[in-house]
């Protein structure tokens, strides 16, 4: 009973939400994208006078403002009807939700097939969906050799930890590494690292979360954190991981159906023929100009040099060898230290169902990613990169101008069913991760710290139950708090952040407690602290952070040319003037500042910390282990070796 | 948690036992070694060899390209084999012992 007042009270919020949000209505759905052909051709002259420093920088492209701009009324329906069905989802699960093992885990009853979906659908993020087919239709063959980390990412988890993890573990990761050490301490360090990572990737959600509908539909950036907050929260308090289960194999089956028929829709028009597709594509004189004019930045043609195939040669966007490679580490060794990854191996009963659902995800995540790149491609052929970073300098709309594009165009109803539905699935992506960021950061709080540590483990289940749900209540409401701060924010780095924590701390804890005899809690407790912190303070220097002075510095070049032309009695364009007045003020704005930790520019020269940081974490794990000497934890190692090899006395929900 | 305590320690000398471990070892640690070698060559030769990206092998279609598409492949396969190997002989091989075990 209480559980369905509070959905009513939920529901009713939402609505409310939803109507506030649709009250600045006033563009009308008819004014679609400019998808003439020759209006991108035009906006290209400005970018060429001005000298745009780095690529990913804010490209000074002007011009006609372009927008996506989705029919409002046919995507809020289907926003309600993905709504709808979850909050069902959510009453559902929510009855059959009494004990510890119930909310964290589904009460182990999910199946090795549900599972492999649920994890895609944890994983796949917006970012994933909009940015990287985005990436592809600006920088060619770079886009799609980004793609390839995040489908590696199961290797290490179906080879090494899947498996082994769900035979020694519970709940938690606190659970894996306090089997044989000193439960207290490496409990608490293991929290503060979920916590934090969780937090880190769930305020990069949000932030994307409210930016992606302040553009697509006109709702305010607070209004959206606060409606996908205030969602996420009610998917886990009441239906915990059963829920959270479903919300997400929901979404992975939304995003992989959008993403099917839109990959689908390109090779049609294309012709069912690859080969020509991609002869297309380097021979498009739109492709071309992008990559001469916009890329690599010639004013003149070289002679014979074909800037077609330029698109499908790397080195357009990934220009550091070692900071691919960094990357590199990221996703191969940060997705199977991630806590909300983890937790889900907990779910099936047993490890052959955790192998089985993560060959599932493997093979969801594989084809998603490939069809990635044709629609990518695709975008580049059929849009024009031209057309695209008008929109958005970072190419995050090529996705959804594309599925407007394929079902009709602008303002058809083809073309807003298929822009409206691309746009729901972006919606509930976002809703199913952050739901499972938020169930793993209370499930730290809860369950380590609170039952653990605080309780000595003597809780009853009702007690677990009602603390585990207010714990998530609490995140949840913190996380909408950070999310409306970090409105401003550069939340790039967050992500990067995440997985770069994850790797150089989880992950070496989490194997050498699995697989290294003489490891303990002192080599636990400088793993996680050493890895957390190392790959933060790198992070905190690197480029990816702001830098205030280098913005000025890229303002003044712009302003010196334009008032060279000038000078030499050249008449400035219009967007060229208002270029000018932009760049003195970013100039103004910007000079002497420095980035948030006090520096005029960058300390550690890669973007990724994991080539350094990873090894620090490894080393520290080592070291501690050896210095501190448990006899203990070795004495013990036998018992965590034949669980996480046989299943012995593996945690079902049963027994507890 | 109710349920039979193990000697765990007499399990570890259990010759299956062993048999399992370094089976379930040298395969699982050989093709987790194998495919981050080819994972990481992707960087690697893209980075410093980027001439061998550019060799058009099917039309305009060169060899990064296919070397990308060629990664997915190889992943699946590994988890693919990977499967197989563990449903014919690790899931035996455990299944045997917790009976002689239990």
């Amino acid at each position: 009973m209480f559980t369905k007042i509070l959905s009513t009270l939920m529901l009713t919020l939402l609505l409310t939400t939803v109507g506030i949000a649709a009250e600045p209505s006033k563009s009308s759905p008819q004014a679609g994208v400019a998808a003439s052909s020759s209006a991108p051709v035009q906006v290209q002259a400005g970018t060429v006078a001005a000298p745009a420093p780095v690529a990913a920088n804010p490209a000074p492209i002007s011009g006609v403002p372009t927008k996506v701009k989705p029919n409002r009324a046919i995507t809020i329906s289907m926003f309600m009807t993905i709504i709808g069905i979850t909050l069902c989802v959510v009453i559902w699960a929510a009855r059959s939700t009494k004990s510890a093992a119930d909310f964290y885990t589904a009460g182990g009853g999910i199946t090795g097939l549900q599972n492999g979906w649920a994890i895609a659908g944890d994983y796949m993020s917006a970012a994933s969906f909009l940015g990287m087919s985005g990436l592809i239709s600006l920088y060619g063959i770079d886009g799609f050799m980004y793609a390839v980390g995040p489908m590696f990412s199961f290797i290490a988890i179906l080879l090494v930890i899947a498996e082994p993890c769900r035979n020694a573990g519970k709940f938690t990761l606190g659970d894996i590494l306090s089997f044989r050490t000193a439960p207290k301490p490496v409990r608490a360090v293991a929290a503060v690292s979920t916590v934090t990572v969780s937090l880190f990737y769930l305020i990069a959600q949000m932030v994307g979360a409210g930016k992606l509908m302040q553009v697509l539909l006109d709702i305010p950036y607070r209004v959206s954190v606060i409606g996908v907050g205030v969602l996420m929260v009610g998917y886990v308090v009441f239906g915990g991981m059963k829920a959270t289960t479903w919300v997400q194999i929901i979404k992975a089956g939304l995003l992989m159906s959008g993403t099917v028929l839109l990959a689908f829709l390109v090779i049609a028009k294309s012709g069912f023929n690859p080969v020509g597709f991609f002869t297309d594509i380097v021979g498009n004189p739109l492709i071309q100009d992008h990559v001469r004019m916009n890329v690599l930045k010639d004013a003149l043609p070289k002679p014979g040099f074909d800037y077609g195939q330029r698109f499908m040669e790397p080195g357009l966007f990934l220009k550091n060898p070692l900071d691919q490679v960094s990357l590199g580490i990221a996703w191969a060794l940060g997705a199977a230290g991630l806590p909300h990854i983890l937790m889900r191996f907990f779910t099936v009963p047993s490890a052959k169902e955790a192998r089985k659902s993560i060959v599932i995800a493997l093979f969801i995540n594989s084809t998603f990613f490939f069809l990635i790149n044709i629609i990518g491609f695709g975008a580049a052929l059929y849009l024009s990169p031209q057309l695209i970073s008008s929109v958005d300098k970072g190419g995050n709309m090529a996705t959804l101008l594309l599925a407007q594009l394929l079902g009709g165009g602008a303002g058809s109803l083809g073309g807003d069913m298929f822009l409206a539905f691309i746009c729901a699935v972006a919606f509930a992506t976002i809703l199913a991760v952050v739901s499972g960021l938020v169930l793993a950061a209370s499930a730290a709080i809860a369950h380590d710290v609170y039952v653990n540590i605080v309780m000595d483990g003597k809780a009853d289940q009702h007690t677990q139950v009602k603390v585990a749900r207010i714990t998530s209540l609490f995140v949840g409401l913190a996380a909408i708090v950070m999310g409306l701060a970090a409105e401003k924010e550069n939340v790039v780095a967050l992500v990067a952040l995440a997985f770069a924590v994850a790797a150089s701390g989880n992950f070496p804890a989490v194997m050498l407690s699995l697989f290294w005899k003489r490891f303990n809690t002192a080599g636990v407790i400088c793993a996680l602290l050493v890895g957390t912190i190392s790959a933060l303070t790198l992070v905190v220097i690197s480029p990816v952070m702001t830098y205030p002075q280098k913005i000025a510095d890229d303002a003044k070049k712009i302003v010196s040319t334009l008032e060279k032309k000038q000078l030499e009695g050249v008449v400035l364009a219009d967007k060229d003037q208002k270029l000018l007045e932009k760049s003195r003020k970013d100039f103004e704005k910007n000079n002497g500042g420095t980035s948030m930790v006090g520096l005029k520019a960058p300390i550690f020269p890669l973007k990724n910390p994991g080539i350094v940081s990873v090894p620090l974490g490894l080393i520290a794990a080592i070291l501690g282990a050896l210095l501190f000497r448990d006899r203990r934890a070795e004495e013990m190692f036998d018992e965590v070796e034949v669980r996480q090899i046989t299943g012995l006395g593996i945690s079902k929900a049963s027994d507890h | 948690m109710g349920k039979t305590s193990y000697n765990w320690s007499e399990i570890a000398q259990n010759p299956k036992y062993l048999e399992l471990k370094r089976k379930k070892r040298v395969f699982l640690f050989g093709w987790w070694i194998v495919a981050s070698v080819y994972y990481f060559s992707l960087p690697l030769l893209s980075g410093y060899f980027p001439e061998l990206f550019k060799i058009k092998l099917i039309g305009v279609i060169n060899f990064g390209y296919l070397f990308i598409l060629s990664q997915f492949l190889v992943a699946i396969f590994v988890a693919m084999y990977y499967t197989k190997v563990a449903n014919r002989d690790f899931d035996r091989l455990t299944d045997e012992l917790v009976r002689e075990i239990q």
